[in-house]
């Protein structure tokens, strides 16, 4: 308002024309005398300039009534103004006046890019290769981003360790990246009001602490950081002990692979990495070891491991899985023979197998071990076979008189241990895969990343001890959370209370950052400059996408800084790495190449070692250890498949991903056997206290898990953080690290565990456990596979009862010249051309063989279709917006062992589907290429559909789950998805973004042949991946055009035991399940 | 009885109380509305009054914040609001029921309830309608079902069962209150003709449609009235029959099922009855109506109870045997289910307040006492209830994948919700009986013995009818069928 000046008669009006028409009238005023003066009012020319049109906006209404009252002011008594004008003009500005405060919008400034930045096409993702690392493995990633924006993680093909593919985890890293609660400033003095400081002042403080530091040589400086795969890092720790040697670098981080390395140290003399290709094997024995799950390189293990595994034919060879577990794993879902053992048994068990092993004819077990464990007995209760059946099939290949003709290597078996387990069983361990002949033909050894990594434990303790004594002086902590997650018997929190400076560099203002004096924000991985080094030597760059948002540095950067490298910066620091490995030739072509491809080029790559294993030192580590009694409970301590270690604490994607084994949400518990329950007189949700000899007693809610070892209690870690994980993660499960000593990070004996009274409630997605005999998760043995091929088929049959009407064929695979359809959106408007390609038949194949039930496609699909998240309570109401389900089943008789069905189930877009018939709006509707679409917009919610659905798979927003998302998490959305909006149902599209957007690259491929032809190319196989088979480690899911012969979906939907879900129903659904075949040793029993 | 007299027809005898004459019906039922209502009225009115506005709430937060408040989920995607839905709809059977079939059967008993039954009808089908409206997650876009033509290329899928539903239940609700209102005319003109007010002249008189009660008005008016009973007796199977269709055409076990047309319209009569014995006994005491609507009227009613009763004990029944007649092990699992699983609660209520409860009226006396019909009605209209619960809720809960299984409780606002259309429904009720005539009073007139020339006890004026009554002129027309 106040912009705008009231129109001012001016004074002098006398000779020219105050008022005029027309530019003509302006300069002849004369013809002003024509027009009559009761116009006058409409005349007044506009304030703001606008030009004449037959509305007349607001602005001129208002300079009409103002010119009204310059008028009056002007004291030129108008006899004409009576009252009621006067009223209608006064109450006309008025609601102009009103009305032209809402029109008051911020000034906002739309710049095109007037110089657009390269290779940005509006619309069009790019997709940057950078790597990770990710529980002790370094994976190689392809992020895609929208104008700058990632959105979603993908694996990179090219990078041997992710191989293209990814897991919940790394899906749920892009959402790390928009955490609204990551902190974003320096913080100085800690406690719970620390004050606000910047990077430059702790620069500048950094500074004069170093010359001081510098002066003693860095004496009462320690440097605590997690396990590093970064050649940077290391580089950076180097230039640091350069500089300050007396400072001593710890290690730290709670899910600690220290006892595999110090395994191979005892095995081989010199720290390695075992790496198993468990496509090779054909007997694995998995001792404690969740190698799918949660052992370093879990993601290769996972991909081989169904190598091993997939069957075309019935003549395909299988791997068999044996696994012994405390508790139910991903790795015991997918075993073919599951023992329930408590984990100190593990040992037993192990010893009494090699002392068999060691009588195997074959099997040339080293004489030291061989004598070292002869006359080992097996654990209670564990069955013969279990020993001999078991080790009769590790030695089957040795022993076997002649191997099949044309296989040229044999195939092996191999044992693994897990990480909870201690050194010498990985060592007795690496015995026996020697004396199988494993050793360089599935088991590869390979260098470590860093060489002078110390045992976790023991180095944080040595640290603990040094604070106590007072020997501490700066602690600088790069990234994890001690005070959080380090034993407790190591009074870590309280011992850092006593050190005069504490650095914390960390992502969130965390329980470190609190009780430290420094706190730094860390950059996010997509955020800055890094390298890593795979298990296998492959090294890979990480490439930040975007500035950080929350002005973090990385922890390489950050120890750069404080060991003086001039060119800390990430970039420089990561070059100047790389240059140093590959030489300065050709550096820029090295580098450039690198960044493209993900993968290092030119540096040089380590290969498998050969190293035999130390007889003796075996033997005596051997002897030196007595296996553990097994009696009394045991405590076992788990990396969630959530939350991992409590680092990703604050994600509502993982929180919400129901637990691949218990199916939980947004909580941990304490899981306990159906028989131990009943002993305890506690049910699912009954608080219980675990009490460790050394740690603090924890109350945590007992979750009955079928499958579990009796009288052994399984904690996941990684909960309970309280207001200090975040916003999401605030009120979430339990906090076991409390229970945690030094000498039990893997797993604890002689606890005491009783019901503490009072319940919690423990919300699951999945609640009913059996399939109550229905065909739906349908398995059978390699036996009968090999028997009856369509055994799946038998037990759900298609009915041959046709429908009374005429069936719409949408798997006409010919172009309309050879009298088949082609798909035009409006056919008539523009009918299609005799020459379009034909039509697409999209299909789904889920291989049940070799889906182990990770879950990453969960978090995938919600990554890629902006599925909300919902809350516990809501999922307890039966409100989670998954697109894709994993159901779970417990199959056979023993409730304390049974097996485990697995099934992903996702909108099976039925030919013939219930839900399209039954919504009265056409909301949901086929398309010519067989996909069931929701059309959004006309959803009115009647929820039949829903009703109608026979898996059960459309999802409905009961409420409105997009209302209060944080504008920065907004971020992350799929700008080719819809955000849905309340009262509107959605489910699986089959990625349909995705079909369209490789529908409009091979369009823009269109040419013109020789014959002057139109050539549509065709989507070709393998071009176009929906997110959930994108992201599937094992390669379980499959997606492809179904009328192309040559595409894998094709083949595979096609094989003997295919079978749709619920066919009996007659829905003709377009997703092809592969029947589950598992491989038990007869001879097992 | 002897062989030479002429078989007496149910429903034949008197109907109205002995000195009950043209003159003291349109004296009782006018009255009702000419008096002050009585305070009984008023606590009533007050009650339902404020249910109503509870809904009104009720549904502005729903609509505000959506669907989630109530206590649906996947897979219980309808729960309390289509129950809610079907039961009205049933309750709203009773009304074309009683005033079309009973009428083309000549069934003259029913001039005593078909007013009130129409009027109920009416009435129970709003709060039906209410229900599909809201429990959409979108009700601003409620119209998309409708054959509207737009910019948007849009049209609704006339496969869908729901769409049927939007014609069946619209039509039902036309017809109905076509029905109602042509059937009130003559009495609107009855209490214009009394009203001492002009305002309340004015507007019965509006409403009378200029009825005087004319030789040609009342023949006009007894074509209308055939017409649209016969009109309406097709309606009377459609409606609830397509109803089921939204159960019985989907493909979950429980729901598709072939003897759901039948079974739902026995379901619905029954629970219509019983609605229309739970008002009509409040309002028979509260207004003394004794004389025209007589015991015998109430036991007629209790029989049709007895009989829709045991049919819909037979559906039940039936439902059983071919679930495990079919071999189908859902449909086994399911029915077990419904009976011995998480909501069997809900099935034994059902089953003892629908198939039990009912079996009470073979005895005579039971079937003649009012408290106990009054107690019986009510139970059979929470039976009817729990019916459509169980229909909906155990066969969503429990179907094809165990993975995906559920469990659904209701929230407050599921509870107020439904409290709310009570509220409403009584609201329109207690409105209606103080506004319009609650007994069709010509229709009454017409089956005394008075207005029977030629009838039985000789001629009809010998009982001291009264020629006072303006509409005496009328009874010949059906005396002499």
């Amino acid at each position: 308002m106040s912009k705008r000046l009231p129109y001012q008669v001016p004074a002098e009006a006398s000779d020219r024309p105050a008022i005029w028409r027309s530019l003509g009238e302006k300069a002849e005023p004369g013809r002003r005398d024509r027009t009559s003066v009761e116009e006058t009012s409409v005349q007044v020319p506009r304030a703001d300039g606008a030009s004449g049109s037959s509305f007349v906006p607001l602005g001129g209404l208002k300079a009409k009534a103002e010119a009204k009252k310059a008028t009056k002011t002007n004291g030129e008594p108008s006899s004409r103004v009576g009252r009621r004008q006067f009223f209608a003009v006064g109450g006309a500005t008025a609601a102009a006046v009103g009305l032209s405060g809402c029109l008051r919008r911020p000034a906002e400034h739309i710049l095109p890019y007037s110089q657009a930045p390269e290779y940005t096409v509006p619309g069009i993702p790019l997709h940057y290769a950078t790597s990770v690392s990710h529980r002790g493995e370094a994976l190689g990633l392809l992020v895609e981003s929208h104008e700058g924006r990632p959105t979603k993680i993908e694996g990179n093909p090219q990078h041997p360790a992710s191989q293209g593919v990814t897991d919940a985890q790394i899906q749920g890293r892009i959402l790390d990246l928009y955490d609204p609660d990551r902190s974003a400033h320096v913080l100085q003095g800690g406690g719970d009001d620390p004050t606000e400081a910047s990077w430059s002042a702790f620069d500048a403080w950094w500074r004069e602490k170093a010359e001081e530091l510098e002066a003693s040589g860095g004496r009462g400086l320690r440097i605590l950081a997690p396990p590093t795969d970064s050649p940077s890092f290391l580089r950076a720790r180097r230039a640091l002990t350069e500089r300050f040697p007396e400072a001593r670098v710890h290690t730290w981080t709670p899910v600690s692979y220290s006892q595999l390395r110090e395994g191979t140290r005892l095995a081989f003399g010199e720290p390695l990495h075992a790496l198993v290709d468990y496509a090779r094997p054909r007997a694995i024995l998995a001792l404690d070891c969740d190698f799918l799950g949660s052992e370093p390189g879990f993601l290769r293990n996972a991909r081989r491991f169904a190598a091993g595994r997939r069957m075309r034919q019935p003549t395909d060879e299988m791997n068999r899985l044996y696994c012994v577990e405390g508790t139910l794993s991903l790795t015991g879902m997918n075993a073919d023979h599951r023992l329930r053992l408590a984990p100190s048994q593990v040992e037993r068990y192990l010893r009494a197998l090699a002392a068999k092993l060691a009588d195997t004819p074959g099997v040339q077990l080293r004489p030291a071990v061989a004598a070292a464990v002869r006359g080992a007995e097996a654990p209670a209760g564990v069955p013969a076979a279990w020993i001999e059946e078991v080790a009769e099939d590790l030695a089957a290949d040795l022993t076997a008189e002649e191997r099949p003709r044309g296989r040229r290597r044999r195939r092996g078996a191999v044992v693994s241990v897990g990480w909870r387990q201690p050194a010498h069983v990985h060592a007795l361990a690496h015995a026996i895969n020697e004396a199988l002949g494993s050793v360089g033909a599935s088991v590869f050894l390979y260098d470590p990343a860093d060489a002078e990594e110390p045992a976790h434990a023991q180095s944080l303790g040595e640290l603990a001890e040094a604070m106590g004594a007072g020997e501490v002086d700066t602690l600088v902590m790069l990234g994890g959370n001690p005070v959080y997650d380090a034993p407790a018997d190591l009074g870590f929190a309280e011992k850092l209370g006593q050190v005069d400076t504490t650095i914390h560099l960390s992502s969130h203002v965390d329980e470190t950052s609190r009780a430290s004096t420094w706190h730094l924000p860390m950059a996010h991985e997509l955020e800055s400059w890094g390298d890593h080094r795979s298990l296998d030597g492959t090294i890979a760059i990480q490439q930040p996408l975007i500035a950080p948002l929350r002005g973090g540095r990385s922890d390489a950067e950050v120890l750069a800084m404080l060991g003086g490298i001039r060119a800390w910066r990430g970039y420089h620091l990561v070059r100047r790495t790389l240059r140093e490995m590959t030489g300065p030739d050709g550096f820029d072509r090295i580098w450039r190449r690198s960044l493209h491809r993900g993968v290092a080029a030119g540096a040089p790559r380590s290969r498998p070692r050969g190293a035999a294993v130390r007889d003796a030192e075996v033997a005596a580590a051997l002897g030196e250890h007595e296996p553990a009694s097994g009696e009394g409970w045991e405590a076992e301590f788990l990396p969630s498949y959530q939350t991992y270690d409590g680092r990703q604490a604050n994600n509502p994607w993982l929180l919400e991903m129901p637990d691949p084994v218990t199916k939980l949400v947004w909580d941990n518990a304490a899981y306990v056997s159906p028989a131990s329950a009943e002993e305890l007189g506690v049910r699912t949700g009954d608080l219980l206290t675990v009490s460790v000899e050394g740690g603090q007693p924890v109350e945590i809610a007992a979750f009955v898990l079928p499958g579990q070892a009796d009288h052994v209690v399984s904690l996941p870690l990684g909960f309970g953080r309280g207001e200090a994980a975040g916003r999401y993660g605030a009120d979430v499960g339990f906090d076991v690290y409390p229970a945690r000593t030094a000498a039990s990070l893997g797993f604890a004996t002689g606890v005491t565990v009783r019901p503490a009274g009072g319940r919690y409630e423990l919300v699951q997605t999945q609640e009913h456990h059996s399939m109550e005999g229905r065909p739906l998760s349908i398995d059978a043995t390699l036996e009968q596979y090999r028997e009856t091929p369509n055994f799946a088929q038998w037990r759900t049959p298609t009915p041959h009862i046709g429908p009374l009407w005429t069936q719409v064929d949408y798997t006409e695979p010919r172009p309309p010249a050879q009298g088949g359809v082609s798909y035009e959106p409006y056919p008539e408007v523009t009918p299609p051309r005799p020459d379009a390609p034909p039509r697409y038949k999209w299909g789904f194949v889920v291989d049940l063989t070799t889906c182990t039930g990770c879950s990453a496609c969960v978090v995938a699909c919600q990554a890629e279709n902006n599925i909300p998240v919902v809350g516990k309570r809501q999922v307890e109401l039966g409100r989670e917006m998954h697109w894709m389900r994993l159901d779970r089943y417990f199959v056979g008789d023993d409730d304390q062992d049974p097996q485990v069905a697995l099934q992903p189930v996702a909108c099976q877009h039925c030919e013939e589907a219930p839900c399209e018939n039954v919504c009265p709006v056409n909301a949901t509707v086929h398309s010519p290429e067989g996909l069931n679409d929701m059309a959004y917009n006309r959803c009115i919610g009647t929820r039949y559909c829903m009703n109608n659905c026979p898996y059960k798979v459309r999802r409905f927003n009961f409420l409105d789950w997009h209302g209060d998302v944080p504008e920065l998490r907004q971020m992350q959305f799929n700008p080719n998805v819809t955000v849905r909006m309340r009262g509107v149902m959605e489910k699986c599209t089959y990625c349909v973004q995705r079909i369209q957007y490789a529908r409009i690259r091979a369009r823009t491929e269109t040419v013109v042949n020789d014959d002057g032809d139109v050539e549509e190319r065709r989507i070709r196989p393998g071009e176009l991946t929906p997110a959930c088979a994108q992201a599937c480690p094992s390669s379980a899911l499959v997606f492809g055009d179904l009328n192309d012969t040559e595409s894998p979906v094709h083949e595979l939907a096609h094989l003997d035991r295919q079978y749709k879900l619920l066919a009996h129903v007659g829905t003709q659904p377009r997703t092809t399940y592969l029947g589950k075949i598992r491989n038990p040793n007869s001879e097992m029993g | 009885m002897g062989w030479n007299e002429p078989i007496e027809e149910i429903g034949e005898g008197r109907l109205v109380s002995k000195g009950t004459g043209f003159k003291q019906i349109t004296d009782i039922v006018s009255g009702v509305t000419e008096k002050k209502a009585p305070r009984g009225w008023w606590i009533l009115f007050g009650i339902s009054a404020t249910f109503t506005a509870i809904l009104g709430a009720t549904i502005g937060y729903l609509v505000w914040t959506g669907i989630g408040i109530w206590g649906n989920n996947s897979p219980v995607g309808w729960a309390w609001d289509i129950t809610n839905f079907v039961w009205w709809i049933g309750i709203g059977h009773a009304g074309t029921l009683i005033s079309a079939v009973l009428y083309l059967f000549r069934q003259y008993w029913r001039t005593a309830i078909n007013r009130f039954s129409e009027a109920m009808t009416i009435f129970a089908v709003i709060c039906a309608l209410l229900f599909p409206t809201i429990h959409t997650g979108r009700p601003w876009f409620i119209y998309y079902p409708l054959p509207i033509p737009n910019q948007m290329n849009m049209w609704p899928n006339f496969k869908s069962p729901l769409l049927w539903d939007v014609f069946a239940v619209s039509t039902y609700f036309t017809v109905s209150l076509l029905f109602w209102y042509v059937g009130l005319i003559p009495d609107f003109a009855t209490l214009r003709d009394r009203a001492k007010h002009k305002v309340r002249r004015w507007i019965y008189g509006f409403l009378a449609f200029g009825w005087r009660g004319s030789n040609r008005h009342w023949s006009n008016y007894e074509r209308a009235y055939l017409i649209l009973a016969a009109l309406s007796t097709p309606l009377v199977l459609s409606v609830h029959s397509v109803v089921s269709f939204d159960f019985a055409t989907s493909v979950e076990p429980g729901w598709h099922t072939t003897i759901f047309p039948p079974y739902f319209v026995a379901g619905a009569v029954f629970s219509g009855f019983a609605m229309v014995m739970t008002l009509l006994l409040i309002a028979r005491t509260v207004y003394g109506l004794h004389d025209l609507v007589r015991i015998r009227h109430l036991e007629l009613m209790n029989k049709i109870m007895l009989t829709t009763g045991s049919l819909v004990g037979y559906a039940y029944a039936m439902e059983f045997f071919i679930a495990w007649y079919s071999g189908n092990e859902y449909e086994r699992f399911i029915f077990i289910n419904r009976a011995f699983g998480d909501y069997w609660w809900a099935y034994w209520s059902m089953v003892s307040c629908n198939v039990i409860s009912p079996q009470l009226f073979w005895f005579k006396k039971i079937r003649r006492s009012i408290p106990a019909m009054f107690v019986i009605s009510i139970i059979i209209n929470i039976g009817m209830w729990f019916e459509r619960f169980v229909i909906i809720v155990t066969s969503l809960h429990h179907d094809f994948l165990p993975s995906a299984w559920g469990n659904f409780s209701p929230t407050l606002f599921d509870i107020l919700t439904f409290m709310g259309s009570l509220g409403l429904f009584f609201t329109a009720f207690l409105l209606f009986l103080r506004w319009i005539p609650m007994i069709a009073i010509a229709e009454v007139k017409m089956v005394i013995p008075e207005a029977d020339p030629h009838g039985a006890g000789g001629h009809a004026l010998s009982e001291g009818g009264s020629h006072d009554d303006s509409h005496g002129s009328a009874e010949p027309a059906l005396a002499e069928e």
